[in-house]
C-alpha cells in the first residue's frame, strides 16, 4: 500500500446537494476548489456549442449584480474562479484566500445558478468563439487533431470536432434564446461534486451547504454515441500556407474505457512508446534521429460514458516529413513486434507512481485528482492503491493490452500544414 | 519555519527572508537557496546559471538554448550508453525534470519524490563541468531545435513578439530571439558551444534551488558532496580553457543606447485575426520603479476589472489583451497588446490601447484599483508558494534579476507601493519617443 494517505485524510461528504470531498493539507492559507455537475447534453443537437456559450457567459454577471461588480468581489478578494464546459459536464475551478472561501463559493453558486444571460454579453461570446475557430484555423496542431478526430468518431459522439467551416456556420446560428433555454434546462445539480483542498476546515462544509443549498436537478439524460465509427484507414492532409513545420497525428479509435479491466495495463504500454522523454519515441525520433522537437503517444479521451483513441503525435520540418513518419511508424511497429521489455516497464512504473505522487503536490492537482476521480465513480482510496495497481501489472499483461489496443495497421494519418511540394 | 540558520562547515550563511535562507559554499562560492516546506513529500531541485541570450554575441544567438539542449545528452557519469541519461535515471523514479532558457538565466530542474534529491543533485553537479558536448551530438540535436524554431514561426504572435523586440533593441542582446536566429542556429559548432559553456558553466556564476520537503542540514551536505570539489570559476581551474569573456560578465553586455522617436514593425503571416503590440523601453527589474510597473500590469491587465478587459475585451474590440513587464536584468520593455475580434481595425485597437494607459499616465489610478491590485499580488504570492515547483520557478527569475529576495519580499515591497508611485511610473515610460509599435496583418483567407 502506498503512503498517501489521502482517503483517510478526505472527508466525504453531503453538503447541500454537492458531494463533498474535503482535504486538508499542510498549505497555509489558501485554498483551491474544483467542481463539476452533469448536463445531459444531446450531442446529436449540436448542444455543446451551446453549452461552451453557457460556459463563457457565466462569469458576466448575475440576475442581482453586473458583471464588473461580480468581478470586483472576486479581484478585490485576490480571488480566481474559471468556468469549463466538458462534454458530459461542465463546472468551475477556483482559488482563494482561507477566510475569503465562504464569500468566494457563494458568489461560484449564484453566477452558475442565477447567470444575467444578458443578450449583449451571449452576443460578444458568440463573437469570441467564432474568433477562437478562425485563429484555430493558424494552428497546425488544432487542425491535425481535428482532420483525425473526423476519421473516427460519429458525429454525436463527444470526442468528435466539427469541420471549422460547419462550426463557424453553427456559430452563427446560436441565438440568445437557445442559450438561455440551454442554461434553464441543463444546468442543475445532476451528479454536482465538489473538491476543496489547502487550508479548510470541517466549517468548509457548511460554506458549499449555504451557497448551493436549494439547488434542484434537471433530472435529463444525456444523448450521444458511445463507440467510435472509424472510416477505414487512411491519410487526411490540410494544407496551410506561411506553416513550415507540420503537425502529423496517428490514431486509431480503440475499445477501451477508463474502468476497462486492462485500461491501466494498456495506458502503461502507451505510456512507455511515448508517454515521456524516456519513451521510445523520443529516444529514438527526438533523441537518435533528430527528427523532430516533440514527438509522444497517449490515450486519447477514452472515458467511463465513452470509447477513446490511441494517438500519436509528432512534429515535423517540412524537409523531414516522409522521413519523420516513416520513422515513427517504424517505431511503433517495432514496439508492438517486440513487446515491453521488462525494463521499460519498470521504469514507466516508477515514472507513473512517482507523477502520481508529484500531480499532487499542489492543492490545485489534489482538487483535480480527487474530482475527476470521483467522477469516474471511483472510491477514494483508488488515488492511494494507483501506485500499487501500477507496480502489480506484468509484462505479459502490459504487452498482451498493447498488441490488442494498439494495431499500427490501422493508424489513420491527419497531417496540417504547408506541404512539401 | 526553522528559526536558526544551518551551522555547516562547507557553507557560510548569508540571509534568511520570506522562508528562503541562502547558503555560500566556502570553497567555490556557490549560492545554495533552502526553502523547506512540508506540505507534501515532494522536493524540487534547480540549478540557476546566469547566463541567456543577453550574453551572446552575433554568429552565437540562440547558442545558450542550444547548450542548454546538449546539457541532457550527457555528461561523464549520466549519458545513454551507460544507460544513465538524465532522463533515464531521474524519470525513473518519477521526476518531472526540464530546462528553460530565457533572457538572463537559464536553469535545469527536477520536480521528484523527496526520497531521491540527491539523485538530481549528483546529476546536476555532473554535468556543471563535465558535459560532454560532443560534434555527433550536436548533429542530431540541431535538427530538434530548427524544428522546435519552425514551430515558433508558425505562431504570428510569437512572430510580432520577435519583431518587436528585435526593433526596440537595436544593439543589446534582448533583440533577438532567445531560440536565436535561424543562421546561426544552422551553423553554430561543437566548439563553439563548448567555449560558451567553459565560459559560464561555473559554481560562481550558479545558484542551487532547493524547495519542499528536506532534511536542511542534509541537503547541505549532499550539495557539498557533489558541487564541493568544482572550481569557482575558469580562473580558479588551471585545466579550464580561455573563456569567451575576459571582463565581468555584465561589462561585456552591449549597452542600448537611447530610443528617441517611435518606430513600427508589420508582421505578415497567412492568418485569420490580426494583432496589436505596444512595447515601451521600461527600467532594469531591480529599479526602484519597477514593483509600482508590476502593480500597473495588474490594474491595466489582472482580471475582468482591469481597464484594458473594460476598453477592448468587454466592448468587442479585441478576443484578448494583457500587458506584462518582464523584470530583467538590464532595461527591458513595458508591453500591451491585444488580438484583434472580427471587423476591428488595427488603428481601433492601437488607439484605445494608447488611450487606456494614458489615462494612467494622466490621471492615476483609484484607490480601489490599488487595493484590488495588492490584494491580487497578496494572492499570487500565497499561491505561488502552492508547491515546491512554483517556488523554485519564481525564485529562478528573481536571481536572474540578481536579488533572489524579489520573490521573498514581494508581498512587503508591493503593499509599499502608493497610488502616486503607479502614475509616476507610468508618466516615466509612456514616451512615445520610446515606443515601438508592432502590428501582426494576417494575410486572410491563406491560412486554410
Amino acid at each position: 500500500m502506498s503512503d498517501l494517505h489521502l482517503a483517510p485524510r478526505t472527508t466525504d461528504t453531503s453538503a447541500g446537494p454537492a458531494r463533498l470531498l474535503l482535504l486538508p493539507t499542510g498549505v497555509r492559507d489558501v485554498v483551491s476548489f474544483r467542481g463539476s455537475f452533469q448536463t445531459a447534453p444531446d450531442f446529436g443537437a449540436d448542444d455543446d456549442i451551446l453549452q461552451d456559450i453557457v460556459a463563457s457567459v457565466l462569469d458576466k454577471g448575475t440576475q442581482a449584480r453586473d458583471r464588473f461588480e461580480i468581478a470586483q468581489e472576486l479581484e478585490g478578494r485576490g480571488a480566481q474562479v474559471s468556468f469549463y464546459s466538458d462534454g458530459l459536464r461542465m463546472g468551475f475551478s477556483g482559488r482563494a484566500l482561507r477566510d475569503d472561501l465562504a464569500e468566494v463559493l457563494a458568489i461560484v453558486a449564484e453566477q452558475v445558478r442565477q447567470p444575467a444571460l444578458d443578450a449583449d454579453e451571449i452576443q460578444k461570446a458568440v463573437v469570441r468563439a467564432t474568433a477562437g475557430v478562425r485563429r484555430s484555423l493558424e494552428s497546425t496542431g488544432a487542425q491535425a487533431s481535428g482532420a483525425l478526430a473526423r476519421r473516427l468518431y460519429p458525429p454525436a459522439h463527444p470526442n468528435y470536432a466539427l469541420e471549422p467551416e460547419t462550426e463557424l456556420a453553427r456559430l452563427d446560428g446560436v441565438t440568445v434564446e437557445a442559450v438561455r433555454a440551454y442554461h434553464a434546462a441543463h444546468v442543475g445539480s445532476d451528479g454536482f461534486t465538489l473538491a476543496v483542498v489547502g487550508d479548510v476546515s470541517p466549517a468548509t462544509a457548511d460554506a458549499v451547504a449555504d451557497a448551493f443549498g436549494g439547488w434542484p436537478a434537471t433530472g435529463r439524460t444525456a444523448t450521444f454515441d458511445a463507440a467510435a465509427a472509424p472510416l477505414p484507414p487512411g491519410r487526411v492532409e490540410v494544407p496551410m500556407e506561411d506553416r513550415r513545420n507540420l503537425d502529423v497525428h496517428l490514431g486509431h479509435a480503440v475499445d477501451l474505457r477508463r474502468d476497462s479491466p486492462d485500461f491501466l495495463a494498456a495506458y502503461a504500454g502507451v505510456f512507455a512508446l511515448g508517454g515521456n522523454f524516456s519513451g521510445r519515441l523520443m529516444q529514438t525520433v527526438r533523441d537518435e534521429q533528430g527528427l523532430t522537437y516533440g514527438i509522444g503517444a497517449g490515450l486519447g479521451g477514452p472515458s467511463v460514458e465513452h470509447d477513446g483513441h490511441v494517438r500519436i503525435q509528432v512534429t515535423l520540418s517540412q524537409e523531414n516529413l516522409a522521413r519523420g513518419v516513416a520513422a515513427t511508424r517504424a517505431e511503433v511497429e517495432g514496439f508492438v513486434a517486440d513487446g515491453v521489455s521488462a525494463e521499460a516497464l519498470r521504469q514507466t512504473q516508477t515514472t507513473l507512481a512517482g507523477l502520481h505522487v508529484v500531480g499532487l503536490a499542489t492543492t490545485g492537482g489534489l482538487a483535480a485528482r480527487l474530482l475527476v476521480n470521483a467522477e469516474r465513480g471511483f472510491a477514494l482510496d483508488y488515488l492511494d492503491r494507483y501506485p500499487d495497481l501500477v507496480h502489480e501489472l506484468t509484462t505479459r499483461e502490459v504487452t498482451e493490452a498493447v498488441r490488442r489496443h494498439l494495431r499500427p495497421a490501422d493508424l489513420h494519418e491527419a497531417v496540417a500544414g504547408s506541404l512539401p511540394t | 519555519m526553522p528559526a536558526e540558520s544551518v551551522d555547516h562547515a562547507a557553507f557560510e550563511f548569508v540571509h534568511a527572508a520570506g522562508g528562503a535562507e541562502e547558503y555560500r559554499h566556502r570553497g567555490n562560492g556557490l549560492s545554495v537557496l533552502l526553502v523547506p516546506d512540508d506540505a507534501a513529500p515532494v522536493v524540487a531541485f534547480q540549478v540557476t546559471y546566469r547566463v541567456g541570450s543577453r550574453n551572446e554575441g552575433a554568429g552565437l544567438t540562440g547558442a545558450t538554448h542550444l547548450l542548454e539542449h546538449l546539457m541532457f545528452k550527457g555528461s561523464e557519469r549520466f549519458n545513454r550508453d551507460l544507460g544513465t541519461s538524465v532522463f533515464q535515471t531521474l524519470q525513473a523514479v518519477g521526476g518531472q525534470i526540464n530546462a528553460t532558457t530565457w533572457y538572463d538565466r537559464t536553469n535545469y530542474y527536477a520536480l521528484l519524490p523527496s526520497e531521491h534529491l540527491e539523485k538530481a543533485v549528483e546529476i546536476e553537479a555532473d554535468r556543471m563541468r563535465g558535459a560532454r558536448v560532443r560534434d555527433e551530438d550536436l548533429a542530431s540535436e540541431r535538427t530538434v531545435v530548427l524544428n522546435e524554431l519552425d514551430r515558433g514561426e508558425n505562431e504570428a504572435l510569437r512572430k510580432l513578439l520577435h519583431a518587436t523586440y528585435a526593433t526596440a533593441f537595436q544593439a543589446h542582446p534582448y533583440g533577438h530571439p532567445v531560440i536565436g536566429w535561424r543562421s546561426d542556429v544552422e551553423t553554430v559548432t561543437a566548439d563553439g558551444l563548448r567555449h560558451f559553456y567553459d565560459t559560464y558553466y561555473w559554481p560562481q556564476n550558479a545558484t542551487a534551488t532547493v524547495a519542499g520537503q528536506f532534511d536542511r542540514a542534509d541537503a547541505l551536505d549532499v550539495v557539498d558532496r557533489h558541487f564541493g570539489a568544482i572550481a569557482a570559476g575558469p580562473e580558479e581551474d588551471p585545466a579550464a580553457p580561455e573563456p569567451l569573456v575576459h571582463r565581468a560578465l555584465d561589462a561585456a553586455v552591449t549597452r542600448e543606447p537611447e530610443q528617441r522617436g517611435e518606430r513600427r514593425v508589420t508582421v505578415r503571416q497567412a492568418g485569420e485575426l490580426g494583432a496589436v503590440l505596444l512595447a515601451y523601453k521600461a527600467p532594469a527589474g531591480l529599479d526602484e520603479a519597477a514593483d509600482a510597473l508590476d502593480v500597473l500590469v495588474q490594474v491595466l491587465a489582472a482580471g475582468k476589472s482591469s481597464r484594458l478587459y473594460r476598453a477592448l475585451t468587454d466592448r468587442g474590440l479585441a478576443t484578448s489583451c494583457s500587458a506584462y513587464f518582464p523584470r530583467l536584468r538590464d532595461p527591458g520593455l513595458f508591453v500591451a497588446y491585444a488580438t484583434l475580434a472580427p471587423d476591428v481595425t488595427h488603428e481601433t485597437a492601437e488607439a484605445e490601447l494608447k488611450a487606456a494607459l494614458a489615462a494612467v499616465a494622466a490621471d492615476g489610478v483609484t484607490d480601489q484599483e490599488l487595493a484590488r491590485a495588492r490584494r491580487q499580488v497578496v494572492a499570487d504570492e500565497a499561491f505561488g508558494r502552492d508547491g515546491p515547483y512554483a517556488v523554485v520557478a519564481q525564485l529562478n527569475e528573481a536571481v536572474a534579476v540578481g536579488d533572489w529576495t524579489l520573490f521573498a519580499d514581494y508581498r512587503d515591497r508591493v503593499e509599499a507601493v502608493t497610488a502616486a508611485d503607479v502614475q509616476a511610473a507610468a508618466a516615466q515610460i509612456l514616451d512615445d519617443d520610446r515606443l515601438t509599435v508592432g502590428w501582426y496583418v494576417p494575410d486572410v483567407g491563406q491560412a486554410l
